[in-house]
């Protein structure tokens, strides 16, 4: 009886359900084309992810209290933009420094749109919407008509290449991947403030009633976004070794299809790390296998929307058969 | 009727002109008039004669705004309207390349678009349970995606025979065609939310659809109609778009679904639903329309014209909200 | 020390427009069940949640144990050991019953949450009420009656002294709320104190030793309950004395108008067959789950049966939405009004004729003298109380509330067929009465009325003919004289010792 309650727990996950989505793909892929799983090329699929995979986790967090963020992107460049400017005119050398930076930035965006939402009652999607148009506007006023390209990067660049971090065996940005999920793992199971980030999304009135202070999980969730997106930008500045106001433009709908696919509702309440890791898995694995398939590269966009779009209604459809299975054992 | 009381309950409206004034589209006429008097002063080039040569660059915007208010009045959102532009441009380009007649052009070019809005109104009506974010976040990525397939490798078209396009950007003394076209829809728009059951039926789906389908209004009908105008006037507005630009490439229509929404949301259209007004939406439309020309006329950087229309955006939800709070606490101490 | 363990004075408390406790007072002595009674809208849920401090009262004092306190926030109430179980359970759906339970106050070893230590502990409290659910299930996936249990179950987790339950039987069905009766008998015995709110006059008289009466926002009284009859606490309430709560007419009964034939719905219901004829008030009862709504929903096109007719005036038709209903005259008043019947935050009147907005197009376009004429008209028939047509609808109390529901379906002027599901819920005592009178009015204008309920009083002293469901199917047909609470209640019981904890999955998405 235990066991197949056991059983029955993992089939009905959504988490493993996806793995076995992935796997799939990955198994598919490497038979038409072994090479794929190769570990420079996994390395590198991960590495030139890592930014939608990090901003994914702040984006669950949004979407766990029921908001949502489309002004990522546009923190991201303003603050990868500032590191760029101020190693291109040589105000700062550090690498560490400039991850320090762009987090600030990051993260005063964040509280911003954070403020603007919790204390000012605009709806998420408006509020970040407005905010979309200022901080990109700022990434293009800092940039002031240039742009910061590998020269002007000096060590900073050489950052997403080493694997200091990783003592030897890890890529630094993998490194930094790999910490930020065991952390938002270890927040969103393990404490208090993570459990009242699930609270307030499922029932914000109720929170309320039981002491949860709604308005400033709300304000610390958008922080913690922003946090991430000045974190992913000086990480982009690093990884593609340039720095330019249009960074990442739209790739704030990846982020948030990332976490669709991993089964995070967009009515709050419901998502796991896990199931934003393995959205933002597939979405990355897709990308990168279709040319390898012999599809064209132009053709991605549409096959990437077009599986968002299966893996919603599939998602409606087994619920139905769901509910209707349970229906049909009601005993009458 | 048993118990009855003999009570008596008012049923003529007042009409307050105070009230109208101090109301939000009240508030958007001044702001409409101190925007121009702005742009006048800043700008001695802000003439009648040129902000109407040079509106049309702005106001194919403003038929993707239109449709933008119904659905936001339905309390659902479409972001798949700027990848909609992007297709219906890019098929307008390649019929014309293909010596297709200019008629048959803007037959294909509608089409598509209201192919593509039937699409996103398909899903909704067959799974109702999907919030159109989603949904509409698939098909942007998707249609996108098609006009991505469709321009090749290069990216972008340009059409060759522009006369068919030359003609759309005509003008009636000092009047642009699509200014006219943009004045008629509008009206049309505005009587239909206000005069028809049709309206009503939008207000009372986005205030609360469970009320109206038990009341028996069509609610997956209705929305089905409203995301396939959507697409339809994305179809109008891609030709006119391409009347300007005789080309379209892979980030036509970029953003367009974020000045839509900005555009609505301004105008008083909350994102909830039901709430606002259709003349609201328009009369923001052609503030923002004007702030524009204004700016751009004195060379004001393109990107701190986007900063002030964010911030304008923001400034329209949050004071009224800000505004409602302080009410409250002055009430409170009393 | 204070004989009492909790004590308010002169509490006063305004929200913008209304004040909404007006210097009122309440005593709680130890260990005794003190029940709070008083109409829709007299100030009890605004007084408890002063209590638990989610609201600041501007004037007045609280005492605890005879020392006064001054609560900020629910917080602090929650660590004076006072808990509350709010009428629409306040919980989690999308989290499991365990951190229902430990909400913000998590069982923790150096900042992080222990889940073994939680399920445990969480389990020990269900065991303690007998709960037949695990720590683990997800709470969404419970019943009405399970939540409420996994809510006292949160509120001991506390340690609480005082426990406040907010209308808990409003959902319950009779063998759940005797369960719950157990429950509360056991906290009292272990020395809390317990404040109960509720319409039901059963559950005060099992429980309570003591009431107190609030009307309009003030303190009326606190009686004994075995020393005031009901009648007199009626009048407490209500302010004034109601002579006939049931005015049933006598009407010739016509035609039959409705029937329904070996209706089927996978999960829901099987082999329903009712009929009801003009002028006929027929009675749906049983236990809340047992059917009756999702049969009469159906009937109405809201959702689909899989299998079986209708017939209207003897010729068979058919439903697929509630449009069709609506041009066939079979017009449903649904339970939820305020979620379903009404748009809370439109005019009076522009509820009133959404139904039927076609009939005042002209030249494509409304005609809204018409429209407003035809509303004022109907909204005065039922005689609702408002000042203009234009006062939306979420001013309104809820038995005004549900005059315009009534009013929207009398505009409809094809009207055959009402059915009314739950008509008098959430409606106070003297609204009751009006709503009973329009009901016995329109019997005597020839509709065929059902109506859904589970108020045994209301089902006795209004149907003609009452039909009894259980688990899905009809169990029992009774007509006026023969019918009494002893059968209806083995009929609604009928396959209870059968019934199995099935997991209904409606409503979680």
């Amino acid at each position: 009886m235990e066991k197949k309650s056991v059983w029955k727990k993992i089939t009905s996950s959504r988490e493993t359900s996806l793995v076995i989505v992935l796997l799939v793909l990955v198994a598919l892929i490497s038979i038409k084309n072994p090479s794929f799983l190769g570990m420079q090329n996994i390395l590198e699929i991960l590495k030139n992810n890592s930014v939608i995979m990090i901003m994914a986790l702040g984006m669950l967090c949004v979407l766990l209290i029921g908001g949502i963020d489309i002004s990522i992107t546009s923190s991201l460049a303003f603050a990868g933009m500032t590191v760029g400017m101020l190693f291109k005119n040589g105000v700062i050398h550090s690498t560490l420094l400039g991850f320090v930076i762009a987090m600030a930035i990051g993260a005063v965006c964040g509280l911003v749109t954070g403020l603007i939402i919790a204390k000012g009652n605009v709806t998420p999607i408006i509020a970040t919407m407005g905010f979309m148009y200022i901080y990109r506007g700022f990434a293009y006023l800092v940039a002031n008509s240039q742009w910061a390209g590998a020269d002007a990067l000096g060590d900073f660049k050489n950052f997403a290449l080493e694997s200091y971090l990783g003592l030897g065996f890890l890529n630094n940005v993998l490194f930094i991947v790999l910490i930020c999920y065991i952390v938002f793992f270890v927040i969103l199971k393990w404490t208090k403030f993570g459990r009242n980030i699930y609270a307030v999304g499922s029932n914000a009135e109720a929170a309320q009633i039981s002491g949860i202070n709604v308005a400033r999980v709300k304000l610390s969730v958008y922080t913690m976004m922003g946090f991430l997106a000045g974190l992913c930008g000086a990480l982009a500045v690093t990884i593609y070794a340039s720095a330019q106001p249009n960074m990442q433009q739209g790739k704030e709908m990846d982020v948030i299809a990332a976490c669709v696919i991993g089964g995070v509702s967009m009515n709050g309440g419901r998502g796991s790390v896990g199931g934003a890791l393995l959205g933002a898995l597939i979405l990355s694995v897709i990308a990168k296998a279709l040319p390898l398939v012999g599809i064209d590269a132009l053709a991605q966009n549409t096959v990437k929307g077009f599986i968002i779009i299966v893996v919603i209604v599939l998602n409606v459809v087994t619920q139905r058969m769901m509910d209707k299975s349970n229906l049909e054992r009601r005993e009458m | 009727m048993a118990g009855k009381s003999g009570r008596t309950i008012e049923a003529t409206p007042q009409d307050v002109w105070k009230k109208r004034i101090f109301s939000w589209e009240g508030m958007l006429v001044v702001l409409f008039l101190f925007i121009n008097i702005f742009c006048r002063c800043i700008s001695p080039n802000y003439t009648v004669a040129n902000v109407l040569r040079e509106m049309p660059k702005y106001l194919s915007e403003i038929f993707l705004l239109l449709p933008m208010a119904y659905i936001l009045m339905l309390g659902e959102i479409d972001i798949s309207v700027g990848s909609t532009v992007c297709l219906a441009a890019t098929v307008a380009c390649m019929a014309t390349n293909a010596n297709v007649p200019f008629v048959g052009v803007i037959l294909i070019t509608i089409l598509t678009g209201a192919v593509c809005g039937m699409v996103n109104g398909f899903i909704l009506l067959k799974f109702p349970e999907l919030p159109s974010m989603i949904v509409t976040l698939g098909t942007q990525i998707v249609f996108r995606g098609i006009a991505e397939i469709m321009l090749g490798s290069g990216g972008s078209v340009s059409v060759t025979n522009t006369a068919g396009f030359r003609a759309l950007s005509g003008e009636i003394g000092p009047f642009p065609y699509v200014f006219f076209l943009v004045l008629i829809c509008g009206a049309i728009f505005v009587v239909l939310s206000v005069k028809t059951t049709f309206g009503r039926s939008l207000y009372a789906i986005g205030s609360n659809s469970r009320t109206s389908f038990y009341s028996g209004i069509k609610v997956g009908k209705i929305r089905f109609l409203v995301f396939t105008l959507m697409g339809t006037f994305a179809g109008i507005a891609a030709l006119f778009l391409t009347s300007e630009l005789y080309g379209a490439n892979t980030t036509t229509g970029n953003g367009f679904e974020m000045d839509a929404i900005a555009m609505a949301v301004f105008g008083g259209i909350s994102t909830a639903g039901g709430k606002g007004k259709m003349i609201g939406g328009l009369i923001s439309a052609f503030i923002i329309v004007c702030l524009r020309i204004g700016l751009g006329q004195i060379n004001m950087n393109p990107q701190v014209v986007l900063i002030i229309l964010g911030a304008l955006l923001i400034c329209a939800v949050l004071i009224p909200n800000i505004s409602a709070g302080l009410g409250l606490k002055k009430r409170k101490k009393i | 020390m204070s004989q009492y363990v909790l004590e308010l004075k002169g509490i006063t408390k305004i929200f913008p427009g209304v004040k909404a406790l007006n210097r009122v007072q309440f005593q709680l002595k130890p260990g005794e069940v003190h029940a709070l009674m008083g109409e829709n809208g007299a100030g009890k849920s605004t007084f408890i949640k002063v209590i638990t401090g989610v609201h600041k009262a501007e004037e007045g004092e609280m005492f605890l144990n005879g020392t006064k306190v001054d609560f900020k926030g629910p917080r602090d109430a929650q660590a004076a050991g006072i808990a509350a179980v709010y009428q629409h359970p306040t919980s989690y759906p999308d989290l499991t019953v365990t951190e229902n339970i430990f909400m913000n106050h998590e069982i923790k070893k150096n900042g992080l949450i222990r889940w073994k230590e939680m399920n445990h502990e969480a389990k020990k409290l269900l065991d303690q009420l007998d709960a037949d659910f695990k720590p683990t299930a997800e709470m969404g996936s419970l019943s009405v009656a399970q939540q409420q249990m996994v809510e006292i179950a949160k509120a001991l987790s506390t340690q609480a002294k005082i426990v406040i339950l907010d209308e808990p039987t409003a959902a319950l069905t009779a063998n759940e709320s005797e369960k719950l009766y157990r429950i509360v008998d056991k906290l009292r015995d272990d020395g809390v104190s317990i404040i109960f709110i509720s319409h039901r006059f059963e559950d005060m008289y099992r429980l309570a030793t003591r009431v107190t009466v609030f009307r309009d926002s003030q303190y009326i009284g606190t009686y004994k309950v075995d020393e005031i009859t009901n009648a007199e606490l009626i009048k407490q309430m209500v302010g004034r004395e109601i002579t006939d709560l049931f005015p049933k007419p006598d009407v010739t009964v016509g035609a039959e108008v409705l029937k329904i034939e070996n209706f089927s719905r996978t999960g829901y219901y099987k082999n329903v067959s009712l009929h009801v004829r003009a002028g006929e008030i027929v009675g749906l009862t049983g236990l809340v789950g047992a059917g009756r709504t999702e049969v009469v929903e159906s009937v109405c096109g809201i959702t689909k049966a899989d299998s079986g007719k209708v017939y209207l005036n003897g010729s068979e038709i058919r439903i697929k939405n509630p449009t069709d209903a609506k041009n066939l005259g079979i017009v449903l008043l649904p339970e939820d009004r305020q979620k379903a019947g009404l748009i809370l935050e439109w005019g009076l009147g522009r509820n009133v004729t959404l139904p039927i907005l076609r009939k005042f197009v002209k030249n494509g376009m409304i005609n809204e003298n018409e429209e407003r004429s035809l509303s004022k008209r109907l909204l005065e028939e039922v005689d609702t109380k408002a000042v203009t047509i234009f006062d939306p609808a979420s001013s309104l109390s809820g038995g005004n509330q549900q005059k315009v529901v009534v009013a929207k379906a009398l505009a409809q002027d094809n009207m055959k067929v009402v059915i009314m599901d739950e008509p008098t819920k959430g409606v106070d005592v003297g609204a009751k009465a009006e709503i009973y009178a329009i009901m016995g009015e329109l019997a005597k204008q020839g509709f065929a009325i059902i109506m859904i309920s589970s108020e045994m009083p209301e089902i006795l002293g209004m149907s003609d003919r009452i039909y009894v469901m259980c688990n899905g199917s009809v169990t029992g047909e009774l007509k006026r004289d023969e019918a009494t609470q002893e059968k209806i209640l083995e009929y609604a019981m009928e396959k209870n010792a059968k019934e199995k904890r099935t997991v209904n999955k409606e409503g979680v998405n």
